[in-house]
């Protein structure tokens, strides 16, 4: 088409198209020349007239290292496309440093932060530039997380301390007189430059600490108010010992008190101080009668200062807002070290008041979609989570906040539509992306249309979009588990589950990308795999929230990879099992199910590598449980797919009494503990247990119910499978139908025994249950503990006058009711109890039916 | 303040984070893929130190009665990161890459009635006056303010050589099938505190 039309953008289109297919590729470089050469050939003949085509001829150049051309480009006539001064200026930069002309480098990015003083990045590059360190452009590069990481490697060691001490100095001349620039302007850049300075110092071996502290003070004195101060700080106070961070946080109380001089200064500060506490961990060491006392005082904090915000607009931020935030995660951190449910009740009961005063606050919701996750009342965690209004491309970023819970539960309903939703925003987006790429080519955006190439990319890797996918067969496999019919059609539709195999295949070498903004989880998780809650405080090891995602990589990878083994396992299982009565009257069997049974051992042996076992270790492992010669507990939380494993494995040698023998033990050893393990305790303590139990009710007794399907309908005289009624005459003899027997009776006894549990919870009056919650807030007047921050609100509440807080705050305050936030808890825990009763009675039902069944035969 | 850069396509995804802090947005992501793939210029980022994308702004341009202006789509500021004057700086920066990227003769943009903040910030600091009022413009009944700012700016693309039309007109400004929901005005008070 160039060569028809000869115009510039046919050409940028074939250019383009040869960048990003090396860009994905990693391969084909000598195409880049080639596009380099017919770009000079244009530029030749018909000059450049377009800042794009300019963009996309720099970005080739810099694409084959040629930085000292591409810099020609730019200071020649081309140059001139650019027209906003500052981006010209960034590229050169970029460009000198790339090409390692660090000192030329320096003056342009000393022009910049001239130009724009307050350009942090720009100052980052200047120092790496400063001390001829690259590892900044790592930092830049580095996309694949939402937010950047926050620890800049700084390399030194090519620097005599003779070269770094005048270079630091030259940075510190540089930083001083941005800062005389900008006096006027409050500017946080300049400042935050000279902490900055420090901080490198210290990482040279300065022995500075004292210095670093000093400026982070000085930096909290002019800014500590503000929201933003602790997380500008965070990267600095991470490079601390303990012990200097512990030091840090008393500079700070010492100095917060004698500069208190507005009521909103005052409680800037604290927050302020509250949050840097979060985040040096310095919080979890405290005393808990301190950390009670903290509570309390930042409760009435709170109160006081409500009068402030009288008059906001309702969307505006108010006052002390997060100071509710702060207080719950003191409150569950109380809960944690107490493991008195009273905290975790109020730590509700503060968030719930928050939001009735203000209703679109996102983090409230966010800890109380955790909290409500954490005792079983999942209707209103679920509740919580679409009042954050998810849609669009944060069902990628946020819905980690409540996918995995409600994956393990029974609520299946609301789960589909999760799922679905999900899907489907993917989905279409994947497929808009060649009309979305073609609008970046009409606006002749070239570098966009690299750019959306690569997210299109980014997106379609994303580990998220693979675990749904494989959940979403799942989900229906599940809630079709009770009638083979039904689960056939469903496989049927999954194409008997090959193509999940095939996933499963290319896991190993996929990139898998990690989307999820975990940044915005509570403490107590911060990743959807971890909770420190269902441990003890004494387990707990600080640990930073940077490197989730590279711990995660490995077991998110091998997890799609295991899940997406069950549906075929499933199939297989059922095939093996619609045959095996019968030739377990027959000795010789047809070759197809030879061929079954060999593709499910190599299934199994898949399976097993991905639980770190090989097939007869796993094996071994699962007979000594079964048998007590093990503790349960080794199985650690891999514990349902070890059971799918079991089933399986029984699935494919059916003909052995043993297996099915050692997988009765098993399903029963392992729903029993659990019934035991919660004794009488409420849902609020023992909701783990009930997650663990909706998995092994949902699917490996499903699995299992399934094989016992296949092979009762086979059985069948007068069955769809042309079963002769002689057949079912010699059954009663087969030591297999026994087993059969056997198993349904076993896994019959078992259900019962989760039901009976589920009942007793449920038939506990609900205003009983509201009774026993609220009664746990109740204090004692004189002693300390818990319901002292609920007792702070409530007399406020009672206390509190219209014109103080202006009619918006005392209609929330008066409307605020704990008894209603305690019902909805117990009722939302209920409705979880009756889905999961549910479930069990279908399954009661079936295996009455299957026991009926196989009493014919 | 901090860094005002142009925005990339993965910026979205911390873009559409800000959403969830700030106030919901009814904007389809193709939406914001529209935007950026059509004026990439126009849309700009607040980088925080550490690199966390804290505002934005969405502006398009748009052809009517032969006058090219630009129109500011959505405007959005954490929380945690107000009154520090960051909003002015973004708009500013979407106005000048208006008037100097496509020589844009004016600015409008839509703000709900009852958003004082953001009044003030169009009227005091930024100078926008009010055009007229749409009635019931919002999904939820709500009036919108229509606000214009004349920009009176350079050329377009003076260094070029005389008579080489501007491509970005070439099909019409806005000639995508996308179509705006609502736009979300959220601004710091810079002026009412």
């Amino acid at each position: 088409m160039y060569k028809l039309a000869g115009e510039e953008r046919f050409l940028l289109w074939a250019v383009c198209s040869i960048q990003l297919q090396v860009l994905c590729d990693k391969s084909g470089e000598k195409l880049l020349l080639l596009a380099e050469g017919l770009l000079k050939k244009h530029i030749a003949s018909h000059s450049m007239h377009e800042p794009e085509a300019l963009m996309v001829y720099i970005s080739l150049l810099e694409q084959q290292s040629k930085y000292n051309d591409a810099l020609q480009v730019l200071s020649g006539n081309l140059g001139s496309l650019l027209v906003i001064e500052v981006d010209k200026l960034r590229i050169q930069g970029r460009l000198l440093a790339r090409a390692r002309d660090y000192s030329a480098a320096v003056d342009v990015y000393k022009k910049i932060l001239e130009l724009s003083p307050d350009d942090w990045e720009c100052f980052l590059q200047y120092l790496g530039c400063l001390f001829e360190d690259d590892s900044v452009w790592k930092l830049f590069d580095d996309t694949d997380q939402i937010h950047p990481i926050k620890n800049i490697e700084c390399k030194f060691s090519h620097l005599t301390e003779e070269m770094f001490d005048s270079r630091i100095s030259s940075a510190s001349e540089l930083v001083q007189k941005l800062q005389r620039d900008t006096e006027n302007s409050n500017l946080r850049g300049p400042h935050l430059a000279a902490i900055e300075i420090e901080k490198r110092k210290f990482l040279y071996g300065k022995k500075n600490e004292s210095e670093l502290l000093k400026s982070l003070l000085q930096y909290f004195l002019k800014f500590g108010h503000l929201a933003c101060y602790a997380s500008d700080v965070e990267a600095f106070l991470q490079v601390l010992p303990p012990h200097k961070k512990a030091e840090f946080v008393g500079m700070l109380v010492k100095n917060a008190d004698s500069v208190s001089e507005s009521a909103t200064v005052v409680l800037g500060q604290t927050t302020t101080i509250l949050k840097v506490q979060e985040l040096t961990g310095n919080i979890f060491e405290l005393p808990l009668g301190e950390i009670e006392a903290s509570t309390v005082k930042l409760a009435k904090l709170y109160c006081q200062n409500l009068p402030l915000s009288k008059d906001l607009d309702p969307q505006e931020s108010m006052f002390g807002e997060e100071l509710l935030s702060l207080i719950s995660n003191m409150l569950v951190q109380l809960f944690w070290r107490t493991r008195d449910f009273c905290y975790l009740a109020e730590a509700i009961m503060v968030l719930e008041f928050g939001l009735s005063i203000r209703g679109h606050v996102w983090q409230y919701k966010i800890l109380l979609l955790h909290i409500y996750s954490y005792i079983g009342a999942l209707p209103l965690a679920f509740q919580r989570y679409k009042a954050l209004d998810v849609k669009n491309i944060l069902t990628e970023t946020v819905s980690h906040h409540i996918l995995r819970q409600m994956l393990e539960s029974p609520m299946w309903v609301d789960l589909s539509n999760l799922l679905q939703d999900y899907l489907k925003f993917m989905d279409d987006h994947l497929k808009e992306s060649a009309d979305l790429t073609f609008l970046a080519y009409r606006h002749r955006n070239y570098s966009k249309v690299i750019e959306f190439v690569l997210f299109k990319q980014r997106l379609q890797q994303s580990n998220q979009y693979e675990a749904v996918r494989v959940e979403a067969s799942l989900l229906q496999l599940k809630q079709s588990a009770d009638s083979i019919e039904e689960e056939e059609r469903v496989l049927e539709n999954l194409k008997s589950g090959v193509q999940l195999v095939e996933l499963s295949n290319e896991m190993g070498s996929r990139t898998l990308r990690f989307n999820e903004d975990m940044e915005t989880r509570p403490w107590w998780t911060p990743c959807p795999e971890k909770n420190y809650l269902l441990g003890s405080f004494e387990d707990f090891s600080y640990c930073p929230k940077e490197n989730v995602n590279k711990d995660r990589e490995e077991n998110v990878r091998r997890a799609i990879q295991r899940k997406s083994l069950v549906p075929r396992m499933i199939y297989l299982s059922i095939q093996c099992s619609a045959t095996a009565l019968k030739e377990s009257l027959e000795t010789n069997g047809s070759g197809g199910d030879i061929k079954t049974c060999v593709e499910l051992k190599s299934l199994l042996e898949e399976y097993t590598k991905t639980l770190g076992s090989s097939l007869s270790d796993a094996v071994d492992m699962i007979t000594e449980i079964s048998q007590g010669a093990r503790p349960s507990e080794s199985l650690g939380s891999d514990l349902v797919d070890w059971l799918n494993f079991a089933v399986f494995w029984n699935a494919w040698s059916l003909s052995s009494q043993e297996h099915w023998h050692v997988l009765n033990l098993l399903f029963e050893k392992l729903i029993l503990d659990r019934i035991k393990s919660m004794g009488s305790s409420d849902m609020s303590s023992c909701y783990s247990d009930v997650q663990v139990l909706v998995q092994i009710i949902t699917e490996p007794l499903a699995w299992h119910g399934l094989v016992i399907q296949a092979c009762t309908r086979s059985s069948l005289p007068s069955g769809k499978k042309k079963k002769k009624a002689q057949h079912s005459d010699h059954l009663p003899s087969s030591p297999m139908s026994q087993a059969i027997k056997d198993s349904i009776h076993s896994l019959c006894s078992t259900v019962q025994e989760v039901s009976n549990w589920l009942l007793n919870q449920i038939n506990n009056p609900e205003d009983d249950q509201v009774e026993k919650f609220l009664s746990t807030l109740k204090r004692n007047e004189d002693a300390g503990g818990p319901g002292q921050v609920l007792g702070v609100l409530e007399s406020f509440i009672t206390s509190s006058e219209e014109s103080e807080v202006g009619s918006r705050i005392f209609e929330a305050l008066k409307t605020w009711s704990k008894e209603d936030s305690a019902r909805k808890t117990v009722m939302a825990q209920q409705s979880v109890l009756r889905e999961f009763l549910q479930i069990c009675e279908s399954k009661k039902k079936l295996l009455e039916k299957l026991k009926q069944q196989m009493s014919h035969v | 303040m901090v860094c005002i850069r142009r925005a990339t396509v993965d910026d979205l995804l911390a873009m559409q984070a800000c959403n969830l802090m700030c106030l919901p947005e009814n904007y389809q992501m193709k939406y914001y893929l529209y935007h950026i793939l059509s004026w990439p210029q126009l849309l700009y980022v607040a980088e925080d130190y550490n690199g966390r994308i804290v505002g934005y702004v969405l502006a398009k341009m748009e052809e009517e009665s032969n006058e090219c202006h630009g129109h500011i789509t959505s405007l959005a500021v954490l929380r945690t990161h107000r009154k520090l004057g960051l909003a002015t700086k973004l708009m500013t920066a979407a106005q000048a890459a208006m008037e100097q990227v496509y020589g844009a003769e004016y600015v409008s943009l839509h703000v709900r009635r009852s958003n004082r903040a953001a009044f003030n910030l169009y009227t005091e600091t930024l100078g926008y006056q009010i055009n007229d009022v749409e009635a019931k413009y919002y999904a939820d009944g709500e009036d919108a303010y229509d606000m214009r700012k004349n920009l009176k700016g350079k050329q377009i693309h003076q260094h070029h050589s005389a008579g080489h039309a501007h491509h970005h007109h070439g099909g019409g400004c806005c000639s995508a099938d996308a179509k705006p929901v609502e736009t979300t005005t959220q601004a710091e008070a810079t002026s009412s505190k």
